[in-house]
């Protein structure tokens, strides 16, 4: 792996993260989210996390942003809000200078403290070998199971939400 | 023992099987045997969550576990659902409530009842994921389902109270989920897993792991992610708003068992298995659980809605289980439980009781309503039951869970604990007091003279309800000598 | 290398510092949904990093999908009930949001 493009990746990242908060067109923001799960997709893959990766670049990257892109459609009217977005500028302003004083204490912290992250050595165990689809079906089944319910649970409430509240 | 292995699959099955069978059905027929399904899930899951504990107690086993669905007596290494005494009486409690709350349904309802049940169904599930799991994502997945269900049925009339109190759920649960996950994803980079068993057997040496620091901080994340789900003091904001918006067949289960399980049962498993040890956690927990219960019962006395005041109370009541939890002692682990269960039964109780001025009056507001105890005598005496439990008059049962509770903080965390929880309970009775004489007792307000009696079915709930109570109240000597029989005391 | 250790939990801390103060500035529904992706794309990152470092990425794979599926049905749950108090409000705006009273 290589550790320099992954940094050059993790830097674009929190800009992505601090660009959906900053930006005054809410369709921008979404933009920047999936700008964000895409690259965060690719700092995945590179880590190892193939499938993960796919799922988070399919998943979150794609779907999310129609469901976002669709709720802002629905939601903005037509005509700007101009003290909205003026409103919106001035609390967000200070937040990337905020975001650098906060990057500046957390590397002094690290610096003064002594602050090592030390991989986790792990003795090469069954488990460890196992791979992808071993684990995630044959040993966590209970998970998967609470999936399905979430997924159902996720049916019921968009009939719910929106299909009653169309007709009400 | 083999036989009530199966058992299990009722609690994880049969409410799918429901919601699915409903589903696929035809509209007319499921909208009118919903409710009747729902019963059915609620009492099997009751009687095979006694059956089991039975079974356990005969066989002299402390806990089931179980790791594959098609063959439940394969306990390989990888054991992620495990069943003992606590998650017994936890999913008892589901079982109760959701009966309680289906009966609720059945009368205030209307036409979302066919909804209301099929999505109840998948809360029920999300509790008993919860109860079952021995592992910490898989106890996050069903917290999550637990979650999305609630938002939902918060909501589910699509008045704009219910929708705000769903989003300032949906936005707190949320920042509570990421707490977690993040506190997850540090142990599980220290411990290369999250079972429980995993977990619990690298506690102890947590200072010698590769990243102490990282530890601490997985531990702050957890807990308070927690304690957000519980709804304890600093962390309330969004739970009066909960209850008081949703609708009375939902705060019915979410005052009576949904916060409990998701938030306070969880601490409880992580405080008194996996983190024992780490002492300024423990220190923490102890003080916010003190304030908690003193805020709660302070702040429960200027409210002017009925359920608000409950939610309020809830608070304080939630406080108390945390305290026994955090004894760290045996007396105060079966007090958290026992108050777990009499919280569940009384507070429901009280829920129900909210529902019924609700339905008859149509307001909440206690100022509006004034002398219904002629109007409505089953629910007024019940509620004074329940309110005598939650203050901790003997003999109901609330009595005893709550001094085994106060005795424990005595002795574990010294007497001035012990006195604050003690005087805390004067508070519960003031506000109480408060509410019961502004709702039921003194003149009859104008224009409330139509006012009857709650339907049947919510008649049939207060009482079996109270019935538990004051059983339980009367009987507890007897269990208190079980317990010693068994050695949990 | 220790600096990429650090520097990926700094991104990620950094990542939910800015969710975090976007749910408590904004003043739109639909921004708060956008707060709480953020937040949960840090803890993502967090987990595939802890999986990295102790060497079981395909327990971190299971973990992760599990997560973004939840993620995702909250995301969908969140975005309807903010659009049904569109629907009811003609407005987005969060401070609009008072009709508890507390």
């Amino acid at each position: 792996m290589n550790e320099t493009l992954v940094l050059i990746l993790l830097v674009l990242i929190v800009g992505c993260g601090l660009g959906s908060a900053m930006f005054r067109s809410m369709l921008h923001s979404a933009v920047s989210l999936a700008l964000l799960s895409a690259t965060l997709a690719i700092v995945m893959m590179m880590m190892g996390a193939t499938w993960a990766g796919l799922f988070e670049l399919s998943v979150c990257a794609g779907l999310v942003t129609v469901i976002f892109v669709s709720a802002i459609s629905l939601t903005q009217p037509i005509r700007r809000h101009p003290e909205h977005s003026e409103d919106h500028h001035r609390r967000f302003m200070a937040l990337p200078f905020i975001l650098i004083v906060v990057g500046v204490a957390m590397i002094a912290t690290v610096l003064l403290g002594h602050f090592a992250v030390n991989p986790v050595l792990q003795p090469e165990t069954a488990e460890t070998a196992a791979t992808f689809k071993e684990v995630f079906w044959g040993s966590r089944q209970a998970d998967i199971l609470g999936q399905i319910i979430v997924i159902l649970a996720g049916a019921f409430a968009v009939v719910i939400l929106f299909k009653e509240g169309s007709e009400a | 023992m083999s036989a009530s292995m199966y058992l299990i699959y009722s609690f994880l099955g049969l409410p799918l099987i429901i919601v699915l069978a409903l589903t696929l059905a035809a509209k007319k027929p499921a909208d009118r045997l919903c409710i009747y399904a729902g019963y059915l899930a609620a009492i099997v899951q009751m009687i095979a969550a006694a059956a089991i504990f039975a079974a356990l107690l005969a066989a002299g086993v402390e806990s089931l576990t179980f790791s594959q669905f098609w063959d439940m007596s394969v306990s390989d290494s990888a054991a992620y659902l495990s069943l003992d005494a606590f998650s017994l009486v936890a999913i008892f409690c589901v079982g109760l409530v959701s009966l309680v709350s289906l009966i609720t349904a059945q009368s205030t309802m209307g036409e979302k009842k066919l909804n209301f049940t099929n999505v109840l169904m998948m809360l029920m599930l999300g509790m008993n994921g919860i109860a079952m799991a021995a592992d910490l994502f898989t106890l996050y997945v069903f917290l999550e389902v637990t979650g999305i269900t609630s938002f939902v049925l918060i909501a589910i009339f699509h008045d704009i109270r219910g929708l705000e109190g769903s989003f300032k759920y949906l936005v707190m649960s949320a920042i509570a989920s990421a707490f977690i996950l993040a506190g997850l994803a540090f142990l599980f980079m220290e411990f290369g897993g999250l079972g429980f068993d995993t977990v619990a057997a690298a506690i102890g040496a947590w200072q010698e792991a590769a990243n102490p620091t990282l530890l601490i901080v997985a531990f702050v994340l957890l807990a308070s992610g927690f304690l957000i789900k519980s709804g304890i003091a600093p962390f309330h904001g969004w739970l009066p708003d909960a209850y008081q918006s949703a609708p009375d067949a939902v705060s019915v289960v979410l005052g009576g068992i949904v916060t409990k399980m998701a938030g306070t049962y969880a601490l409880i498993r992580l405080l008194s298995e996996l983190l024992t040890d780490i002492a300024p956690l423990t220190q923490a927990c102890v003080i916010l659980a003190l304030g908690s219960i003193l805020f709660g019962a302070v702040a429960a006395v200027r409210q002017s809605d009925f359920k608000r005041i409950l939610a309020y109370s809830s608070i304080s009541q939630i406080g108390y289980i945390l305290l026994g939890a955090v004894c760290a002692s045996p007396l105060g682990y079966i007090g958290a439980i026992l108050h777990f269960f009499n919280h569940a039964t009384f507070k429901t109780t009280l829920f129900v009781n909210a529902a019924a001025v609700h339905e008859q009056t149509g307001t909440t507001d206690i100022e509006e309503l004034g002398g219904l105890q002629k109007q409505m005598p089953v629910t007024g005496v019940t509620s004074v039951i329940a309110f005598l439990s939650t203050a901790g008059i003997p003999p109901l049962a609330g009595f005893w869970s709550k001094l085994i509770i106060i005795i424990a903080a005595w002795q574990a965390l010294g007497a001035f604990a012990g006195a604050l929880a003690l005087f805390a309970s004067i508070f519960t009775a003031a506000y109480f007091l408060r509410l019961q004489s502004k709702v039921f007792f003194g003149l009859l307000r104008e224009g409330l003279e139509e006012v009857r009696e709650a339907v049947l079915g919510l008649k049939i709930a207060e009482i079996l309800l109270t019935a538990i109570t004051v059983g339980f109240g009367i009987a507890f000597p007897l269990a208190l000598r079980f317990m010693q029989a068994q050695g949990w005391l | 290398m220790s600096v990429f250790n650090i520097a990926v939990i700094i991104a990620a801390l950094m990542l939910i510092f800015i969710g975090l103060f976007m749910l408590v500035r904004t003043n739109n529904l639909i921004r708060v949904i956008i707060a709480i992706e953020v937040v949960m794309k840090a803890i993502t990152l967090l987990l595939i990093f802890a999986g990295y470092m102790n060497g079981q990425m395909a327990l971190a794979q299971s973990f992760v999908i599990t997560m973004i599926v939840v993620e995702v049905v909250v995301a969908v749950v969140a975005a309807g009930v903010a659009l049904s108090i569109y629907r009811r409000n003609n407005d987005t705006d969060i401070r609009k949001l008072n009709k508890l009273n507390g």
